[in-house]
């Protein structure tokens, strides 16, 4: 997170307005020859100048601390978690979070006490599949009077991922599309022949948890059989017809997350790229991560 | 203030407010475009309707207020509310064209910085504190604002920008002083406590002594009971002025009159009258003196005069011109034989007139006349009933009664109104003259001393003339000889030392606001510049010049409110960082990855001669930055020793 070296102070739209009450006090006070009435314009016009230096300390010490971003499919919401830092000792108020670029999204911060730092969850739509950096994030504050607003840009190097949109009507091919130089294995479906143990990946079934490891204090792992890791899928990018590579791409994404939601071991080929078939999380995000940075 | 306003239009304005509380939470606004259209036109016919026209000060405001009172009941977004601010803002400056009263301004730039309180409050959001917290920051903001106000109040030049509109004229009715004297005509003003005008004696630090009669207006058209003024006052001829060629003497260089120098600061009263004590014989810029050595101002006087005046207790005229004495001997035809009878019963026994003064004079004393406040109603020519059977007045049956008689036993005579007495402020040292002491009295021609004062309530009512009215009554009351006007609850608090020293500093706060305040126009403006001796340099300059000391005073504020709210943690960081900056400037560099106290030790053998420093300055730095508990005395102690340290090494 980088912070530029200047923060911009700016006047609002209702800076405008204020102008205008300043050009009558002054046109009143100047054809009355009246005191009274200078009295009330300086005041104005005093508190005005000195809120200035109110706004633009309002944003000084405030920093930013980007959350990495958690992809997000197209057509979602990518949500960017934000920790606005205040590392000054005095409370600061009214600070508004934008996105430079994202449209109409900001979020604002009532306040944040001294040493401090308030969360925020930026949303906006994933449009395209692809890496794409986070950009310039931007902190704006009009407090106290609302005349005139400081600005402070952020440049983050961070970037995010979009995958795919899942999307595509074609069936999961399921065909027991065995590796040719594989080893023929029994087929006992179900069975119970006991092939291992992998890490457990949340949201599996908890049937093949092994609980006698957990009792002895290991953690958390499944029990692999015979059956089961022979079953796997093959996406294969140049495997079927479709006309538009994006929409290739869709279909893959959407098998992707059929066989791992059905807990199938699958594996992935792009031209120039090639993911061994497996299942779980990390496989999960890899074979999503490989779609969307596909070229 | 809201007294020039159609009543309706502020009750309107508190009942859109109170509409405005109960619609809020219901999510009940004001949205229809038409129907907003059609309250406006409705509230807009309903001010043609309570004033007759659109146009003026008071139509004009009270528009403001109507639309203002649409505008919260529609109001919803942020932009709305700072514009509803600003529109609020506008009205305080409307309340200075209804009144520019002490007591009207103070409440008015409370409602400033109340507006204050809530801009803040409403960009606060929901921070907790909601009300001291915003009002603090407010509090803050004008602390520090007020410096660029004096500023801006002194040096700010004030252009004129030449279109001159005539914004008070809606008050046309003169306040209080009548112009024209007749039976009630003064007592009527007997419970009024508006300030009529207030006096300081630059000359000296104490009040004159003797009575204080302060002229306004003299009368010579006499119908009996009644009295008036000329419509339009005839100055006195130039050549017959004192101190002109020809003139008569000004009388700081007669032997008997010793000129006495006021300052006077008139309260608006919409007509043309000027006062002075006893006799002014100089009149002050844009007032003429008037025949009968009073003044007059030339436009009406609508906002708070001041001006300066002299004038001398006695004024010896020589000579009365025979179309003077014609005019100071007429009556009218309705003076009845018993008055006259009664006059020529004096002027028979001595023909001297001052004997003849005496003679009415002792008659008021005798004849069971009495002194009151309500001397019930006399008609217009009801000369006779009060001299012979009523005889109760107050100082307007006194003197108009008076004069008249003077005038059928052949003495020229005249009435002068004006002011007498006036309360003396301690702490500001001037005269308050209140509405209350409206006063009349008579002048008579005498061969041997001219036009002489003479004051027929003093005869009855002997002690009036020594103090102001209030305390006049007062005492009276005590004494149980006069009716009690309030309550004894009313009068014990009024009479009660606190009270008093509470109202007399009021007072003089408010003369305050009002000499230093509101007397500091273009033209004081122009005298202090040029005192300073920056007059000529022009406006232009004197706007730079502000802006420059404005900016300045804007980056020091900006910079100490940095330096007071950063935290501790990063202030020993910076030392620190310094602190290296100037080792390295040594050529002791310190690497990124190398831990303060790896650094102080190659530092020290690096820098032989500093080893000692370094040390102390890194053992208080790690004792700053990883000890629990550090006092701030260390902090100041670091910071002293970071920069004790190149100061050291240089030289």
């Amino acid at each position: 997170m980088k912070e530029r070296k200047f923060s911009f102070v700016y006047p609002t739209a209702s800076f405008a307005g204020l102008l205008f009450v300043l050009a009558v006090m002054w046109y009143a006070a100047s054809s009355q020859n009246s005191p009274a009435v200078y009295l009330l314009l300086f005041a104005l016009i005093a508190v005005f100048l000195v809120s200035i230096p109110h706004t633009l300390i309002n944003l000084a010490d405030v920093t930013i601390v980007l959350e990495s971003v958690k992809p997000a499919f197209a057509g979602q919401e990518v949500s960017l978690s934000v920790e606005v830092m205040n590392r000054s000792r005095a409370t600061r108020h009214g600070i508004n979070l934008a996105l430079a670029g994202s449209g109409r999204e900001r979020k604002r911060i009532d306040h944040i006490p001294g040493g401090k730092a308030a969360r925020v969850t930026l949303r906006f739509p994933a449009r395209q599949r692809g890496e794409h950096k986070i950009g310039t994030l931007c902190l704006t504050s009009a407090y106290p009077l609302g005349f005139v607003r400081v600005l402070k840009k952020f440049a983050a190097s961070q970037t995010y991922l979009v995958y795919p949109k899942p999307a595509g009507d074609l069936q999961l091919p399921l065909g027991r599309a065995r590796a040719p130089h594989s080893r023929p294995q029994a087929d006992i479906g179900e069975g119970d022949d006991f092939a291992g143990v992998r890490p457990y990946v949340t949201g599996e079934s908890q049937r093949h948890i092994d609980w006698k490891a957990v009792a002895r204090g290991q953690p958390l792992m499944t029990k692999q059989f015979a059956a089961e890791a022979e079953d796997f899928v093959r996406l294969d990018f140049s495997a079927f017809h479709l006309a538009d590579v994006e929409d290739r791409l869709s279909q893959l994404a959407l098998w992707v997350i059929e066989a791992e939601r059905t807990r199938r071991p699958y594996g992935l080929r792009l031209p120039g790229t090639e993911i061994l078939p497996a299942v779980g999380q990390s496989h999960f995000q890899q074979c999503l991560r490989a779609l969307s940075l596909f070229q | 203030m809201f007294g020039s306003l159609a009543t309706w239009v502020p009750c309107l304005f508190l009942l859109a407010l109170a509409m405005k509380f109960w619609m809020e939470p219901k999510g009940y606004r004001l949205r229809f475009a038409t129907l907003k259209l059609i309250l406006a036109a409705v509230a807009l016919a309903g001010i043609f309707f309570s004033y007759g026209s659109l146009k003026g000060v008071a139509p004009g405001v009270s528009l403001l207020v109507v639309l203002m009172s649409l505008k919260i009941l529609e109001a919803h977004t942020a932009r709305e509310f700072q514009v509803m601010v600003m529109m609020a803002w506008v009205l305080c400056l409307c309340g200075f064209f209804l009144s520019q009263d002490f007591a009207i301004a103070l409440c008015l730039l409370a409602a400033f910085a109340l507006l204050l309180v809530a801009l803040i409050q409403f960009h606060r959001g929901s921070s907790p504190g909601s009300f001291w917290s915003p009002l603090s920051a407010t509090c803050k903001l004008l602390a520090q604002a007020a410096p660029l106000v004096v500023l801006l109040f002194l040096l700010f030049p004030r252009i004129n920008t030449g279109f001159r509109f005539e914004i008070l004229d809606a008050r046309s009715a003169t306040s209080g002083f009548p112009g024209r004297l007749s039976p009630g005509s003064i007592a009527s003003l007997a419970n009024s406590s508006d300030i009529a005008f207030r006096a300081e004696f630059p000359d000296s630090r104490t009040r004159p002594p003797g009575a204080m009669y302060w002229r306004g207006i003299v009368m010579w058209h006499c119908e009996g009971m009644e009295w008036r003024g000329p419509y339009a006052p005839t100055p006195i001829p130039h050549s017959s002025r004192l101190g002109a060629p020809g003139g008569r003497a000004l009388p700081a260089q007669s032997s008997n009159g010793k000129a006495i120098r006021q300052r006077i600061t008139l309260a608006p009263h919409g007509a043309h009258w000027m006062f002075a004590l006893d006799r002014p014989f100089e009149a002050p810029p844009g007032a003429t003196l008037a025949n009968g050595n009073y003044l007059w101002s030339v436009p009406p006087i609508r906002k708070v005069r001041r001006y300066q005046v002299s004038s001398s207790p006695e004024i010896t005229e020589k000579e009365l011109q025979p179309h003077e004495r014609q005019a100071a001997l007429k009556l009218p035809a309705s003076i009845s034989p018993a008055v006259r009878d009664l006059a020529q019963s004096w002027t028979a026994q001595n023909s001297n007139p001052r004997a003849t003064v005496n003679n009415a004079l002792q008659f008021f004393r005798t004849n069971g006349f009495r002194y009151s406040l309500s001397p019930g109603e006399y008609k217009k020519n009801d000369l006779d009933e009060f001299l012979f059977h009523r005889r109760v007045g107050f100082c307007e049956h006194y003197a108009a009664s008076f004069a008249t008689l003077m005038r059928v036993a052949g003495i020229p005579a005249r009435v002068v109104v004006g002011y007498l007495g006036g309360e003396y402020n301690d702490l500001g040292r001037f005269f308050l003259v209140r509405q209350a002491d409206t006063h009349a009295w008579c002048e008579v021609w005498l061969p041997d001393s001219g036009w002489t004062r003479v004051d027929p309530t003093s005869a009855v009512a002997p002690g009036r003339a020594s103090l102001d009215l209030n305390s006049f009554l007062e005492r009276r009351t005590a004494s149980g000889e006069m009716e009690t006007r309030r309550s004894a609850f009313v009068t014990e608090l009024t009479r009660s030392a606190i009270f008093t020293n509470v109202r007399l500093a009021w007072e003089a706060v408010s003369y305050e606001w009002d000499t230093r305040l509101l007397g500091f126009d273009a033209d004081v403006q122009e005298a202090l510049l040029a005192s300073a001796g920056i007059a000529n340099r022009g406006s232009f300059f004197l706007i730079t010049e502000i802006l420059v000391v404005a900016a300045a005073l804007l980056v020091i504020y900006a910079g100490w409110m940095q330096l007071r709210t950063r935290s501790r943690s990063d202030r020993v960081k910076a030392l620190y960082e310094r602190f290296c900056r100037k080792a390295a400037h040594l050529g002791a560099r310190r690497d990124a990855w190398e831990g303060p106290s790896d650094f102080s030790r190659r530092a020290a053998q690096l820098l032989p001669k500093e080893s000692e420093r370094i040390r102390q300055i890194s053992n208080t730095y790690i004792a700053l930055r990883y000890s629990p508990k550090s006092a701030t005395i260390i902090l100041d102690r670091f910071a002293k020793e970071v920069s004790a340290f190149a100061a050291h090494s240089r030289r």
